[in-house]
């Protein structure tokens, strides 16, 4: 539900010369933890290139406009929003994003100020933003590089570092103009004595080479020492596979053909120094941190009951490796009684190496003799000033009243509903029970799956069976035919019989009647119209062979007779049969 | 001469006949004896060697009957009750982490036993924090282990197909069944997400912390710097290894990796 008043800030921007632009909310979503940063996807760029600004809100929107003056920064496109919900730790947080595309008017180094927003009536501020711009890329590929196809280059902004200090290095692969689509990068960096972080895609821009223009795509890692001495990043052989042309684009369908080629992405080792931290100096309570960071501290609520718990909210903010970020041990806290802290990283860049990580710790009083929270320090090792640096929020001015008998405290009395703990394990089994292994999961077990199989194939088997019948149901010939058949099978066996009984009478209907029965079915004619003509009729025009023919006439002409001289030899009316069957298994296959 | 002979042959054949059977019944009834005693010594030993850690237990030598219950375990005889005991002796001699890694495997073999949840729960409650703490879907998962999900996914499952088969041979009652089809279809959809959960869920792997307190460090090398501490008790889950060392999550923001030998595997939440 955002409003975009985009000839607003377009105007504002010629006007003033500045970087301008406006949301208007008229939803606002409710939310509990609302959090804001802005971001630039690159530091550095060529006079010329843009750079995009991105502001992300999470679990709320801001109330008013938005308005940042920069002279020397103009936006060259119109805000783009994105909404994304991520589901963690069992809970929903929504994130929206809205990017603006900047561009430089002239050299130099910009601060773009911190945002400062309301939001769910609160105000954020985001972290000052530095933009450099320079007049050429002082890190430009050498111009024998533009032959390539694709080529790749890396970006090391420094060789010389300190243990445990992340550095982003950029692995920049350019592609020719020629090359309109890549696919299949097989590409990973790896090292000895570094950790690295998950990669991640920047901003495509325009570079040029020598002659050629290329599009360079930027892949950042940070890295991060973890031990002294020479370390180094492994070289690295991956390649990327180009298509000239999309198969789907109907445009190019009409020109040249291209075929789609593999391009080497090779880079060599490349060594980094690694230096201990200094051992002068070290600050009580440092524990390993290094970067570049600010503290701000609040605690809540300050006028509280011996034993009622206070909530401490640490954000340390800055550059550094927010995920391996933790909060010394405090000293001076004896009066308290303190729980883990937990935490939560809000990191400003794909690489969670810029941002912020909030530290919420619960202590609670243990009497009323305490005037303050006692003051909380944090120390770490600045990498660019070569020396440690300590932060220190002074104590806070707290209330402490004295517990009144007979009133719990918060948390005593909610525990004090639950049933009282267990003072001890329950004692130990005096029968061995069952030997039994710890299998596997019945999910894991093959005769379990297999199993899941059974009905499956029964309910297959039921489909195949109904539309078997409803095949035949709507087929009357192919119904006619099975009746049939199964009519001659039965009545041949009862003519056995009736030849073993000397049943003359019955043994000449009943072959009638399946003379009937098969040449109707053959010809789709009622069974009652048969007669010996349809031999000559319809039979000998349809190409029946003339032996079967001759058989017919024979049986038709045997069942005449017998109306008037019964044959009473069981034997003869036995002979019979044999040939019976020839003639009905010739006249199946008679195809009309 | 003719019918003598015929009645020697038919008593030879008679005899051999049951000299067969007799020989046949003989071999089997030694087998069965045999495989009896075996099962029974078999029994007894491992009844001998439970009593004697027991033994051991109430005698007060927790660390000697967590020894003895380990020796059992280790020459391939297991139970619940012996899971159960070392666990029992485990956290009577001070060693938090391997009680707890000792009830879960307790637990996976009678999951519904009471006293090995409780006795789980309580040492749990012994374990100074940062550990594991399953989200609210998780502990819903957990409802139920992944057996009886599976089973009560694949029976509802084969009522659906049943519906859906008899459907297919009376047409007719299609209309009367079409709601417990949507719903027993419903319920299937469902219960197999949950059968995927606890399954993606059992089959995470745990590392239960066996020493008095373990430094997470920040890569896996020695020299990488000390991240938190974590201690006996403390269950992890493992993100990634390499060599001996298991990259683990300590809480929710913070990861760091951990030595093999300081911890003990499971696998589980």
């Amino acid at each position: 539900m955002v409003k975009l008043l985009r000839n607003g800030w377009q105007m504002l921007n010629r006007g003033r010369g500045g970087l301008w632009f406006a949301l208007l909310f008229v939803f606002v979503s409710p939310a509990f933890s609302a959090s804001f940063t802005a971001s630039l996807d690159r530091n550095t760029i060529v006079l010329g290139e843009p750079v995009t600004l991105t502001l992300k809100f999470e679990d709320g929107q801001p109330q008013g406009p938005l308005s940042l003056p920069v002279d020397g920064l103009r936006i060259t496109s119109s805000p783009e929003q994105s909404i994304s919900s991520v589901f963690s730790a069992g809970k929903q947080t929504t994130v929206y994003s809205y990017a603006v595309s900047l561009e430089a008017t002239r050299v130099g180094e910009f601060v773009i100020p911190p945002f400062n927003i309301k939001m769910n009536g609160q105000t954020f501020s985001s972290q000052p933003l530095k933009l450099k711009v320079v007049a050429s890329d002082p890190s430009a590929p050498p111009a024998g590089n533009a032959e390539k196809m694709a080529f790749l280059w890396v970006e090391l902004p420094k060789t010389n570092l300190y243990i445990n200090e992340p550095v982003v290095v950029e692995f920049r692969i350019y592609l020719r103009s020629d090359v309109r689509r890549y696919g299949d990068l097989q590409f990973s960096p790896d090292g000895n004595g570094l950790t690295f972080s998950k990669i991640a895609q920047g901003q495509q821009y325009q570079r040029r080479v020598g002659n050629a223009t290329f599009t360079v795509v930027p892949l950042s890692v940070a890295i991060t020492p973890v031990k002294t001495g020479t370390v180094s990043l492994n070289p690295i052989n991956g390649s990327i596979l180009l298509n000239g042309r999309d198969p789907m684009d109907i445009a190019g369908f009409f020109g040249p053909p291209t075929r789609p080629q593999r391009a080497p992405l090779t880079a060599e080792r490349m060594d980094l120094q690694v230096s201990p931290l200094p051992e002068e100096h070290v600050p009580a309570g440092f524990n390993g941190v290094v970067g570049s960071y600010t503290m701000t501290v609040t605690a809540g609520p300050t006028n509280v009951v011996a034993g009622d718990p206070i909530t401490l909210h640490v954000q340390i903010s800055g550059h550094g490796a927010l995920d391996t970020l933790s909060l010394p041990e405090q000293t001076g806290w004896d009066n308290f009684k303190t729980y883990p802290p937990t935490s939560k990283i809000n990191a400003s860049d794909p690489l969670g190496i810029e941002g912020s990580k909030a530290f919420e710790e619960i202590v609670t009083p243990q009497n009323s003799d305490i005037k303050v929270l006692p003051p909380v320090t944090f120390s770490f090792f600045n990498p660019e000033q070569k020396q440690y640096r300590t932060l220190t929020q002074p104590a806070l001015p707290l209330i402490v009243r004295a517990a009144t008998p007979g009133a719990m405290p918060a948390i005593a009395a909610t525990h004090a509903e639950n049933p009282p703990p267990a003072a001890d394990v329950i004692s130990i089994k005096q029968h061995i029970g069952t030997v039994a292994q710890i299998s596997a999961p019945l999910v894991e077990q093959p005769w379990f799956l297999a199993l899941q199989g059974v009905p499956a194939l029964a309910l297959l088997s039921c489909v195949i069976l109904r539309k078997r019948k409803e095949s035949l149901e709507n087929n009357p010939r192919l119904r006619r035919q099975r009746q049939v058949a199964q009519l001659v099978q039965e009545g041949l066996e009862q003519l056995r019989i009736q030849a073993s009984e000397n049943q003359s009478v019955e043994f000449f209907a009943t072959l009638f009647r399946l003379l009937q029965e098969q040449l109707g079915e053959r010809l789709d004619l009622p069974a009652s119209a048969i007669t010996e003509a349809v031999i000559d009729e319809r039979l000998r025009p349809g190409g029946v062979s003339e032996e079967t023919l001759t058989s017919l006439h024979e049986l038709f002409q045997t069942c005449n007779l017998a109306r008037y001289a019964p044959v009473e030899s069981g034997e003869e009316m036995a002979q019979i049969i044999p040939k019976l069957e020839m003639a009905l298994n010739e006249l199946r296959e008679w195809k009309r | 001469m003719n019918s003598v002979n015929l009645q020697m042959n038919r008593w030879k054949w008679r005899f051999s006949h049951h000299t067969f059977f007799a020989t046949a019944f003989s071999v089997l009834y030694c087998s069965i004896v045999l495989l009896l005693t075996t099962i029974s010594g078999f029994t007894a030993d491992a009844s001998a060697g439970f009593d004697a850690a027991n033994g051991l237990y109430e005698q007060g030598k927790f660390a000697e009957a967590a020894s003895a219950y380990q020796q059992m375990i280790q020459s391939g005889t297991v139970s619940a009750a012996i899971y159960f005991n070392l666990g029992n002796a485990s956290f009577k001699s001070g060693q938090v982490g391997r009680a707890i890694a000792a009830y879960r495997n307790a637990e996976k073999i009678t999951p519904r036993d009471a006293d090995v949840r409780a006795n789980l729960q309580f040492v749990r409650g012994k374990v100074q924090n940062p550990s594991f703490s399953p989200s609210l879907g998780q502990r819903w998962i957990a409802v139920l282990t992944i057996n009886e999900w599976a089973g009560l996914a694949a029976a509802v499952l084969w009522i659906w197909l049943a519906l859906m088969a008899a459907v297919q041979l009376r047409p007719a009652l299609k209309e009367s069944l079409r709601t417990l089809l949507w719903c027993s279809g419903f319920a299937t959809v469902l219960l197999s997400g949950c059968v995927g959960a606890a399954w993606s869920g059992n089959s995470t792997r745990t590392a239960i912390v066996i020493v008095q307190d373990a430094a997470t460090h920040n890569g896996p090398l020695d020299e990488a710097p000390i991240g938190a501490t974590v201690h006996d008790g403390a269950e992890l889950s493992v993100l990634d290894t390499k060599n001996d060392w298991l990259q683990v999550r300590v809480d929710g923001g913070r990861i760091g990796w951990l030595k093999r030998d300081q911890v003990a595997l499971a696998s589980g939440m």
